[in-house]
């Protein structure tokens, strides 16, 4: 083949372009740490890679979903142990003084105790979480227990909540559901159990009208109010078990996600940068031969 | 006598042989970086010779013609392969411009505007009556609007530049069509005689074909005349003799079309190669499937969003209304109601105030999972979606990517392969320094040997008149 001067400059300079591209490229993957610094880089990848980050994006935030339950829960639970505690409480006296023995004044600072307990066991139905109410259904600005009545020996409790229930999104799809209806746990009047409102009401009317007889009558269903609370409280761990299973199931799934993106995304710093060395050796080569074939001619032998 | 003359007269056209020969060396040195030049070389040949008895005696040398050394059949090859490259280049310059729209390596983008859009929608069911809830479902539906109406807009952009392109594009067409049509009357005219060769402006004209082929993909032919015949798309012809062929764009509104003289008739179409076709079919092909998948992205989140939120009710108890609204990725935008306020949200599926409700919220936060991209309900039986919204995204995204770098490679490919024709040309037609040293270095010799001769000559022209006297 005849060869030209401006042959031998074109290939030098078209392989010189394509050098320095292939070093501009592993320098700005050394550069960004990453091997994919555009779609075009590995369409493939960085479909995976955007699959990888909208996974990851949906697996933070079923674990703040299933912290925020957890919290849910952890408090329903402190607050139903401290209903139970009262109810229990409650219990004793009424067992305590339901024998003709105890005197008035006695029946009547016990009436007073249990008062007392009414108005904690209200002011815990009507806990709130987050500045809403817990067992208000859907009602969640709406106190759901009032005792309305003006007659100060109607101890009724109105539940103005309604059967909603809060719900944990967990997974895709997978939603935890948390009772929320207030009735369910402390009247349950529709499913035949216990209106502990009630009956500490008929307590206290007891008491104070020393009706050892209406005492007396509280004392069972005090027992079956602590064990409809307990029902309630034992609904709660398999759900919080659950909660922390997922959580757990998320906290090792991530990491493989953000593996699996990595091995994608991620430069071979090492190998990037042997690569950059190569082709810096290569570059300079060329240059140094260009520099050494260019510049002879036959022009510079002739006298 | 008869000889010693005969001596001189050799003499003199061997002198003016080299001589020329000399200069036409030193215009090819001098032509040695002229793009599109193609090296001379100086035809000789001996003259007629004498009838003597002692038979046929030379009678020295003349020179013919000036040839230029070149392959036709090359030229058209690197013709074709110019439009080839143009193509790719003019597609991957448009692509790479579209593939910033949709660079997310950075971890922005709509990747992350659809994750925080239903995250968003995920935190308010947890607290339907939050404020600070409502509001940053608010924001993040608005920056997911905004997000899918901005990539739009750059779509538009660089299909508007591409109309720029081809504008321009066809301007330089007829330029160098011009510039072609006068070479040919040129040519014709100097070769009339049918003894010169126009080798400058063949080689002229030859790059101007090339320059057009870049632009535009073309076929051309030689006629009898020598005058180039060119033509585009199916037989459109762009140079006849002295006569080119102007091309017209259409105008605004839509985008710029080619036109040929005439009716005009529209030939977009029938373009395949060059630049042109490269930006024709990235604006019209390309980056249109781009916009029509936004806009498919657009219509049904839109028209999915809408229907669970109209079904449910606000933090007042009311029926929701539109969420998005209109429906379009060129004008995607939150009902500006809602933005407003964003009590307006309908959370709940329960008629009536229950601030606790957030069925309808974690509904349309689990339209992340399902399936509402790739359906037709226009087909018979009807085509079901295939994919969900995060994938129609990721799936554009990688699109993009897949086009930008097969038009890399393309281009890569065809520059190699244009390199390598040129690298042929350069090796039939270039000028080798070297070649022409020797050649000049020959020449000088053979000058210098005639000059001897001519001044021998002279002596013996002299010694014998001497003789006489």
């Amino acid at each position: 083949m005849r060869i030209t001067q401006n042959m031998t400059s074109n290939i030098f300079v078209r392989n010189l372009q394509k050098q320095a591209e292939a070093m501009l490229q592993r320098q700005e993957q050394l550069a960004s740490q990453k091997r994919i610094n555009r779609p075009s880089d590995d369409p493939g990848g960085m479909a995976r890679v955007l699959d990888g980050r909208s996974t990851v994006a949906a697996i933070d935030q079923y674990v703040e979903n299933i912290k925020q339950g957890k919290t849910r829960l952890e408090i329903t639970e402190a607050t139903l142990k401290q209903v139970d505690d009262l109810v229990q409480q409650a219990g004793e006296l009424a067992e305590a003084n339901s024998g003709a023995e105890i005197t008035a004044s006695q029946r009547q600072l016990a009436a007073e105790n249990i008062k007392d307990i009414y108005d904690q066991v209200m002011q815990l139905a009507n806990s709130r979480f987050g500045g809403r109410y817990m067992f208000a259904g859907y009602q969640t600005d709406t106190a759901p227990f009032t005792r309305e009545a003006v007659d100060p020996d109607d101890y009724t409790a109105t539940y103005n909540g309604d059967t909603g229930s809060f719900q944990i999104p967990i997974a895709d799809n997978v939603k935890v559901s948390v009772d929320a209806n207030g009735e369910n746990y402390f009247q349950d009047a529709a499913a035949g159990g216990v209106d502990i409102f009630k009956q500490l009401g008929d307590l206290i009317n007891g008491l104070e009208d020393g009706d050892t007889a209406a005492i007396r009558a509280t004392v069972d269903p005090l027992e079956a109010a602590h064990v409809q609370i307990m029902n309630k409280r034992s609904e709660g761990s398999p759900k919080l078990y659950r909660l922390e299973a997922s959580e757990q199931y998320w906290n090792n799934f991530k990491p493989k996600i953000q593996e699996a993106m990595g091995r994608d995304e991620d430069a071979d710093i090492t190998r990037v940068a042997v690569e950059l060395n190569n082709l810096k050796t290569a570059y300079e080569t060329s240059m140094a031969a260009a520099a050494k074939i260019i510049q002879r001619g036959l022009v510079d032998f002739l006298g | 006598m008869t000889q010693v003359f005969g001596l001189l007269s050799i003499g003199a056209g061997a002198l003016m042989s080299q001589q020329r020969a000399i200069s036409v060396t030193g215009n090819n040195i001098a032509n040695v970086n002229t793009p599109g030049y193609s090296r001379q070389r100086l035809n000789m040949q001996t003259n007629l010779p004498m009838d003597t008895p002692e038979g046929l005696v030379g009678m020295g040398v003349q020179t013919t013609t000036v040839e230029r050394v070149y392959d036709r059949f090359l030229g058209v090859q690197i013709n074709n392969e110019s439009a080839n490259l143009g193509r790719w280049e003019a597609q991957k310059g448009s692509l790479d411009r579209v593939e910033v729209v949709f660079d997310e390596s950075g971890g922005y983008g709509l990747n992350q505007a659809l994750s925080n859009f239903w995250n968003s929608w995920q935190d308010l069911s947890m607290n339907p009556s939050g404020t600070i809830e409502r509001s940053v479902v608010a924001a993040k539906s608005q920056a997911l609007a905004d997000a899918i109406r901005q990539k739009y807009a750059d779509l538009e952009q660089a299909q508007a530049d591409i109309d720029a392109a081809v504008r321009s594009g066809v301007e330089d067409i007829n330029r160098l069509t011009a510039g072609i049509a006068d070479l040919n009357q040129k040519i014709a005219s100097m070769e009339s005689g049918g003894t010169v060769t126009a080798n400058d402006y063949r080689d002229s004209r030859d790059l101007a074909l090339k320059q057009l082929s870049e632009i535009i993909g073309i076929n051309s032919f030689e006629d009898s005349g020598g005058q180039v015949v060119v033509s585009v798309g199916s037989g459109r012809t762009l140079v006849e003799s002295g006569n080119n062929y102007a091309l017209t764009t259409t105008d605004p509104p839509g985008h710029a079309g080619i036109e040929w003289p005439g009716t005009p008739l529209p030939i977009s179409s029938e373009i395949t190669s060059g630049k042109m076709a490269g930006w024709l079919q990235t604006r019209d092909t390309k980056i249109a499937g781009y916009m029509s998948n936004l806009d498919d992205l657009a219509v049904n989140l839109a028209t999915e969003v809408n229907a669970l939120h109209v079904n449910g009710f606000d933090r007042n108890g009311v029926a929701g209304i539109d969420f998005f609204k209109p429906s379009g990725a060129a004008d995607m935008a939150v009902n500006p109601l809602i933005l407003a306020d964003p009590n307006l949200i309908a959370a709940a599926s329960v008629a009536g105030t229950v601030p606790g409700d957030a069925s309808n919220a974690a509904a349309i936060a689990d339209l992340r999972t399902a399936l509402t991209m790739g359906g037709d309900p226009d087909t018979n039986p009807i085509t079901l979606p295939t994919s969900t919204f995060d994938d129609a995204a990721n799936a554009l995204v990688s699109q993009v990517g897949h086009d930008v770098q097969e038009a890399t490679s393309y281009q890569s490919h065809q520059a190699d392969m244009l390199a390598y024709l040129d690298n042929f040309r350069e090796s039939v037609s270039g000028v080798n320094l070297d070649e022409e040293m020797v050649n000049l270095v020959k020449y000088q010799a053979a000058y210098n040997a005639a000059a001897k001769m001519i001044s021998m000559g002279d002596e013996m022209l002299n010694s014998l008149m001497n003789m006489v006297r």
